[in-house]
C-alpha cells in the first residue's frame, strides 16, 4: 500500500487575476494622487529656481518700483518668520493646555465634550473667517493701530490652535494609563503626574504636532490680508504693518512684469522649502521618540 | 456542562477503584489462607504465597499512579486528602497481603496431621470471619465515605483483639501432648497475623474520617469513648 | 531628542564609589540594606467596604483583616472583585471616572477614608505594584527608583543612598550597578518588575499592595519576585492579588477567597488548601469551576 503524499493545491487563476486587478487599481490610485503633487513641485522648481538665482533675492526688500529692479523678498521672509513666531508663542502653549485639560481632567465630562466639539468645529472653519474676525474686532476697532503684525499673528494663532489641540490630544491619549497610575500610586499629586510623567513621555509627539501646526499656519494668506496688511518695508516692529510671504505672492502674481511674477514663484518656492524643512525636522524628532 | 478537569477526576476515580480492588484481592487471599490452615492444605498455602505477587503488583501500580497525579495535577483540598489517604490505604493492602502470606507459611510448619484442638480452631475460624468482614466493611466505608461505618470497625476490631487474647490463653492451657502444644504455638502466630489484619482495617477507617473531615485521629482502642466528628459547613 | 531627567554627575559617582567588590550579576534580596525599622508592623483592616462603578455595585460589604508583617493573598475567579478591593485600600479606585467607595479602611488606627484625609499621603504609606511592569520610559534606572521621592516632593539629601539601598533590597543592585544611567525599559520583564518594586520601596511605605505582580513574567522571574516578597514581609505588610493558586499557596500566610464581590472565606493558607470550610472555596481551589 503506497502512502499518498500531501499535495498543496495551487492558487486558482481566478484568484490570481483578482489579486492583480486589486493591486493594479490601488497602484493607479496612488499614482493619480501623486501626479498633482509632482506637477506642483516641478513647476515650482522650474519657475522659482531662476528667481532664486538673481542677486539680492534674499537680501533686499521689494521696492514697489514699476521700473527697474523690483527687489527681493527679504521683508516678506522676515515678516513671515516674525508673525509665525508670535502666533506659535500664543497657539502652542494654549493648544497643549487645552489638550491637557481634555485628557487629564475633563475626560468624558460634559464641559470637556463641549470643548472637544468646538475645537473640531474650529478646524473646519475657513481661514478667511479668522482673518475677518480679527479685522472687524481689532483692525476696524483701531485697537492699538490699524493693520499690524501682531494682529496677523493672532489670526494665525486662532487658526493654529485647534490643530495643536487635536494633535496634542491624540499624543497625550497615547501615553499609557499605566504610567499615570504608577505615578499616582506613588503618592504624586495630579499636577506633578502631568508635568513630570505625562508631558515628558509625550514630548516628542507634542513637538511634532506643533511643528505641523506651524507649517500649516505659514501657508495661510487670507487672514494676513486683512490684518497684517501689505507693505514692502522690512520691519521688526510687530506694531507696524508687516510684509509676509503669502501676501507677497498674492500681490506679485497679478503683476504685468515678468520679473515680479518670477519673484512670486521664487517666494512660493521659499515658502514650500521652509515648510519642507519643518516637516523633516518633525519627522526626525518623531523617529527618535520613545513613544512612536 | 462538562466538569472542568475531567481527565483528572477520571484518573482519581480509577486510582481509587484500583486501590479498593486491592482489598478484594486481600479477601481472596485471606479466604484461601484460612482454608489452608483449617485443612492443613499445604498446596493451597503454596498458592497463596505465590499469588502475593498480584497484590505487590497492585501496590506498585497504584503508588505510581498516585505519584504521577501529584506531580502533574497539583491537587489541593479534598483531592489532596484523597490522594494521601489512598497512599496510606494501598500500603495497608500490601501489609494485609503479607500477613496472609505469613499465615500460609505457617501451614507446612504446623505439621501434616489433623489439627488437635477444636476450641482453638473454632476461635481461629471466627477471627478469620471477622477479619474478612472488616476488610469488606473498610472497603465499603471508604467507597461511600461513610464515617459511621468506619467507626463501627473499631468496635469490631475490639472483638478480634479479644479473640486473640483468648486463643493465647487456650494455647497455654492446652495440655501435655507435645504435638498439640506445638500446633497451638503456631495457631498463636496465626491469630497474631489476623489481629494485624484487623489493625490495618482500623487504619483504613482512620483514613475515611480524614478524607471526610480533614482531621486525623488515632482510633485505636476507642470502643469505650468514640471520637466526635465535626460537621462540615 | 528630549534629554532624560538625570543628574548624570551623581549617578556616575554612585556606581564607582562604595561598592568596589567583584559582585557578580545575581544577588539575593537584601532588606538589611534598608536599615533598622522602628516600631511594630502595620495592619490593614478593611471594614464593610462597598465599591461602585457608576451604578454597578461591585464590592458588597467586605470585611478583611490583613495582619501586620504578613502576606495576605486574595484569590477568586475573574470579576470577583479582588483587584477592586485592593485598589480601594490605597484609594486608587476613585481615580476611575464614575467610581466610588464607601466603608472604612483602617491602617492601624487611621481611617484612610476619613473626611479630609490627604490622598497623596495615603498613597505614600500604601504602595502599589501593578500587573504589567511600568517603569517610566523617559527615565533612567536611577531616576526610576528616585521617581517616587521626587514626585512626592520629598526633600532628600541622601537621594543616591536611598536609591542604592532600594536596589539592594530587591536584589537588583548587582545587575544594574554599572548601568544606572540606562533607560529603565531596557531591562528584562522580571528586572523591570523588581525595578518597580524598588521604586515603591524607596518611598518607605508601610504596606505594599500587589495586583497580580507575576502574571506578565516568565517562571524564573516569577520565583525571584516570590522570593523577594518573602523577604519584604519582614518589613512591610503585603496584600497580593493573584490568579495563580499555586502562587498564593507558596507565598501567602493567609488566603482570602472572593466570589462575585463577596468574601467567602479567609483563613490560614494551609487550611484553605488542605481543608477549606466553605463548599465554594473547595470547588474553586480544586478547579471544579473558575
Amino acid at each position: 500500500m503506497s502512502a499518498t503524499r500531501t499535495v498543496l493545491p495551487e492558487v486558482s487563476t481566478r484568484r490570481r487575476r483578482t489579486d492583480q486587478v486589486m493591486r493594479g487599481s490601488l497602484v493607479a490610485a496612488t499614482v493619480i494622487a501623486l501626479v498633482p503633487l509632482i506637477l506642483i513641485l516641478y513647476y515650482l522648481l522650474k519657475k522659482g529656481v531662476s528667481a532664486w538665482g538673481r542677486s539680492g533675492f534674499f537680501t533686499s526688500d521689494p521696492n514697489g518700483n514699476f521700473f527697474g529692479n523690483p527687489g527681493g523678498i527679504r521683508s516678506a521672509v522676515l515678516g513671515t518668520l516674525e508673525i509665525i513666531a508670535l502666533a506659535s508663542l500664543i497657539a502652542i502653549p494654549t493648544g497643549i493646555g487645552v489638550a491637557l485639560y481634555l485628557v487629564e481632567y475633563g475626560k468624558q465630562g460634559t464641559f470637556a465634550k463641549i470643548v472637544r466639539y468646538f475645537v473640531d468645529v474650529m478646524t473646519g472653519v475657513p481661514s478667511i473667517v479668522f482673518g475677518l474676525f480679527i479685522y472687524i474686532v481689532l483692525v476696524l476697532g483701531h485697537v492699538g493701530g490699524s493693520f499690524t503684525g501682531w494682529k496677523g499673528a493672532i489670526a494665525i494663532a486662532l487658526l493654529m490652535l485647534p490643530v495643536v489641540t487635536r494633535a496634542s490630544e491624540v499624543v497625550l491619549l497615547l501615553v499609557p494609563d499605566s504610567l499615570r497610575e504608577a505615578a499616582l500610586a506613588l503618592g504624586a499629586p495630579r499636577w506633578r503626574v502631568v508635568t513630570r510623567i505625562v508631558l515628558p513621555t509625550a514630548a516628542s509627539g507634542l513637538v511634532t504636532g506643533s511643528l505641523l501646526a506651524v507649517a500649516r499656519g505659514m501657508g495661510e494668506t487670507a487672514p494676513l490680508l486683512f490684518t497684517a496688511g501689505a507693505t514692502f518695508v522690512a520691519t521688526a516692529d510687530l506694531g507696524q504693518q508687516m510684509n509676509n510671504l503669502p501676501v507677497q505672492i498674492f500681490t506679485d502674481i497679478t503683476s504685468p512684469r515678468a520679473e515680479i511674477i518670477s519673484r512670486a514663484w521664487g517666494a512660493a518656492m521659499a515658502l514650500v522649502v521652509i515648510v519642507l524643512i519643518l516637516n523633516l525636522v518633525a519627522r526626525l524628532i518623531s523617529r527618535r521618540s520613545r513613544l512612536a | 456542562m462538562q466538569e472542568t478537569r475531567h481527565q483528572f477526576r477520571e484518573t482519581l476515580r480509577e486510582l481509587e477503584a484500583q486501590a479498593l480492588g486491592g482489598l478484594d484481592l486481600v479477601v481472596q487471599q485471606l479466604d484461601r489462607s484460612l482454608e489452608s490452615v483449617s485443612y492443613q492444605d499445604v498446596e493451597l498455602a503454596g498458592m497463596v504465597v505465590a499469588d502475593d505477587d498480584r497484590i505487590d503488583g497492585r501496590y506498585l501500580e497504584v503508588h505510581q499512579g498516585l505519584l504521577s497525579t501529584l506531580a502533574r495535577q497539583a491537587p489541593v483540598a479534598g483531592d489532596l486528602r484523597i490522594i494521601a489517604a489512598l497512599l496510606h490505604i494501598i500500603r495497608c493492602v500490601e501489609r494485609m497481603g503479607d500477613q496472609c502470606v505469613n499465615i500460609a507459611k505457617l501451614v507446612p510448619l504446623s505439621g501434616y496431621e489433623a489439627p488437635k484442638d477444636k476450641d482453638i480452631l473454632d476461635a481461629i475460624e471466627r477471627m478469620g470471619q471477622l477479619a474478612r468482614s472488616q476488610v469488606s466493611q473498610a472497603k465499603e466505608a471508604f467507597a461511600s465515605r461513610n464515617v459511621e461505618l468506619a467507626q463501627d470497625l473499631v468496635r469490631q476490631d475490639a472483638e478480634i483483639n479479644r479473640l486473640n487474647r483468648e486463643i493465647f490463653r487456650r494455647a497455654v492451657e492446652v495440655g501435655d501432648d507435645q504435638d498439640v502444644r506445638e500446633w497451638a504455638m503456631f495457631m498463636i502466630l496465626v491469630a497474631r497475623c489476623l489481629e494485624r489484619i484487623g489493625d490495618n482495617t482500623v487504619d483504613i477507617a482512620e483514613q475515611v474520617v480524614f478524607v471526610v473531615t480533614g482531621l486525623f485521629r488515632e482510633m485505636a482502642d476507642q470502643a469505650s469513648n468514640p471520637p466526635e466528628t465535626p460537621q462540615r459547613a | 531628542m528630549i534629554p532624560p531627567d538625570t543628574t548624570s554627575k551623581e549617578t556616575t559617582e554612585l556606581s564607582t564609589a562604595g561598592d568596589q567588590s567583584e559582585e557578580t550579576t545575581e544577588a539575593a534580596p537584601d532588606l538589611s540594606a534598608l536599615g533598622v525599622r522602628e516600631g511594630a508592623g502595620h495592619a490593614v483592616d478593611v471594614k464593610d467596604l462597598h465599591a461602585y462603578y457608576g451604578q454597578l455595585h461591585s464590592i458588597k460589604g467586605i470585611s478583611l483583616m490583613c495582619p501586620a508583617n504578613e502576606v495576605t493573598a486574595l484569590i477568586g475567579p475573574s470579576g470577583s472583585g479582588k483587584s477592586t478591593v485592593v485598589r480601594c485600600i490605597n484609594r486608587m479606585h476613585e481615580e476611575i471616572p464614575g467610581a466610588r467607595a464607601e466603608g472604612q479602611v483602617m491602617l492601624d488606627d487611621l481611617n484612610v477614608y476619613a473626611d479630609g484625609v490627604d490622598i497623596t499621603a495615603v498613597r505614600r504609606l500604601i504602595g502599589m505594584v501593578f500587573q504589567k511592569p511600568n517603569p517610566f520610559p523617559t527615565m533612567s534606572i536611577f531616576d526610576n527608583v528616585a521617581a517616587g521621592l521626587r514626585l512626592t516632593g520629598t526633600k532628600s539629601d541622601n537621594l543616591r543612598e536611598r536609591v542604592h539601598r532600594a536596589l539592594r533590597a530587591v536584589g537588583l543592585w548587582g545587575e544594574v550597578k554599572n548601568r544606572l544611567n540606562e533607560p529603565g525599559i531596557g531591562l528584562s520583564g522580571g528586572q523591570q518588575q523588581r525595578l518597580c518594586i524598588a521604586r515603591t520601596v524607596a518611598v518607605e511605605p508601610e504596606v505594599i499592595l500587589m495586583d497580580e505582580p507575576c502574571s506578565a513574567l516568565d517562571p524564573v522571574a516569577t520565583l525571584k519576585v516570590e522570593e523577594l516578597i518573602d523577604e519584604l514581609k519582614d518589613r512591610y505588610t503585603i496584600v497580593i492579588v493573584t490568579h495563580n493558586m499555586q502562587q498564593a499557596a507558596r507565598v501567602a500566610n493567609s488566603t482570602a477567597f472572593m466570589l462575585d464581590g463577596e468574601l467567602i472565606e479567609h483563613g490560614p493558607t494551609n487550611e484553605i488548601f488542605t481543608n477549606p470550610k466553605d463548599e465554594r472555596t473547595e470547588r474553586y481551589v480544586t478547579g471544579k469551576f473558575g
